[in-house]
């Protein structure tokens, strides 16, 4: 098994054009994009990303999501309360499917690339491929999270019905929305390459 | 060089060999997607088409209809992002524009404008520079998870009065289908048409 850097060659990450690695920081010959190198450099900013996702996941599932006035009742649903709401309306599989989207993936995208930097860091040997499949599970679950950001933004347009019902987004949203965008491009930032790099 | 194929997950080098029918080369190593089988521009353009018409009807009708004691109220995808902005939310509205309407629509021109040319053999005016657009707007593209929170806002509604899907919920299934199988299609196809054109 020769890889890339073994062979002396480098492939675009945008058109996939395989040629030999140039000296220093170069632009690709046929699409003009930029050819990165294995960096390091890319963990640093992967670390501020998840940081700043972390301090933004505790207001977003503290805060109000969504307040709802159906007139006598005004109720206010936090990301979890209003999940337990879709349960006991009878919809537990949407529910499930709300919690995984909603709860569980943004947890599981903290921990895992969190996983992967102090690996990365620490060059570790350990299951290489696993650590790969893992970070690829991150690039095809991180979006669905924005999941409850549009179901709240839908809910505030068609509930108008003057004094009868009304919905309106809660403090929530934004902090809740910028961890999903912050994952995201924490995960963008890790160069996956680096779980590969012999010790 | 060009028989070679790099992972861009672990770096490994393999040689490429030709496909049969719809199929995903897998790296060795550490088995992530490297490649798919080719394709015809033609039948890309023909999916990008459709897309474009979805794309059009999810903006043109209503995406759900309520109906409680004599009031009845729409949804429109705009409506949907003018409702945060309305609630002083104008940061997540802008979000909710790029997801929902600018990322997919320039995506889908510039798509056209690469599709169309190379049909006919001719390689498209600033190529490069589209290619590596649509590769910056990929990502932020969110049409199918929106689609799911049409479905949850049904269920959710279903309690307190009469909804229905409207056409434009119809417009954005057919569009998050189109879009899922443009990016199941080898756009190394599109390099090595444009590279022949020249």
């Amino acid at each position: 098994m020769k890889t890339a850097a073994d062979l002396g060659v480098i492939s675009c990450p945008l058109c996939e054009l395989v040629m030999r690695s140039p000296d220093g920081d170069a632009d690709c010959p046929r699409c003009g994009g930029f050819l990165p190198r294995v960096s390091r450099r890319g963990l640093t900013r992967c670390w501020a990303l998840v940081i700043a996702a972390a301090a933004l996941y505790v207001p977003a599932n503290v805060l109000p999501m969504m307040n709802t006035e159906q007139f006598p009742i005004r109720r206010s649903d936090t990301i979890l309360s209003g999940i337990k709401f879709l349960w006991s309306e009878g919809s537990w599989e949407l529910a499930a499917l709300v919690f995984a989207a909603s709860i569980l993936v943004p947890l599981t995208k903290l921990i895992v690339l969190g996983f992967l930097l102090v690996t990365s860091s620490r060059r570790s040997t350990w299951r290489p491929r696993v650590r790969t499949k893992l970070y690829r599970a991150l690039e095809a679950i991180g979006h669905w999270s924005m999941l409850d950001v549009f179901v709240v933004s839908l809910l505030t347009a068609v509930v108008q019905l003057g004094r009868f019902a009304s919905v309106e987004p809660g403090p929530a949203v934004l902090p809740f929305a910028s961890v999903v965008v912050l994952t995201m491009l924490a995960s963008a930032s890790f160069d996956p390459r680096t779980i590969w790099v012999k010790s | 060089m060009t028989e070679l194929a790099v992972c861009a997950y672990c770096g490994a080098v393999h040689r490429r060999a030709d496909l049969p029918g719809r199929t995903t080369a897998r790296c060795v190593r550490c088995d992530a997607p490297l490649y798919h089988s080719t394709t015809e521009v033609s039948s890309m353009l023909g999916v990008a088409v459709i897309a474009t018409a979805a794309f059009a009807i999810a903006n043109a009708f209503p995406l759900i209809t309520l109906t409680a004691s004599g009031h009845q109220s729409r949804a429109t995808l705009w409506a949907a992002i003018m409702a945060s902005y309305n609630y002083r939310l104008p940061v997540v509205a802008a979000g909710l524009a790029l997801t929902l309407i600018v990322a997919p629509l320039v995506e889908l021109a510039l798509l056209l404008w690469v599709l169309v040319p190379l049909s006919l053999r001719v390689r498209p005016p600033g190529f490069r520079f589209v290619m590596r657009a649509m590769a910056v707007l990929r990502p932020w593209r969110l049409v199918e998870v929106f689609l799911l929170g049409v479905i949850i806002a049904i269920v959710k509604l279903s309690g307190l009065a009469t909804a229905v899907l409207g056409w434009g919920a119809f417009g954005i299934t057919v569009m998050a289908i189109a879009m899922a199988s443009l990016g199941s299609f080898d756009q190394g196809v599109l390099w090595r048409r444009a590279e022949e054109a020249r």
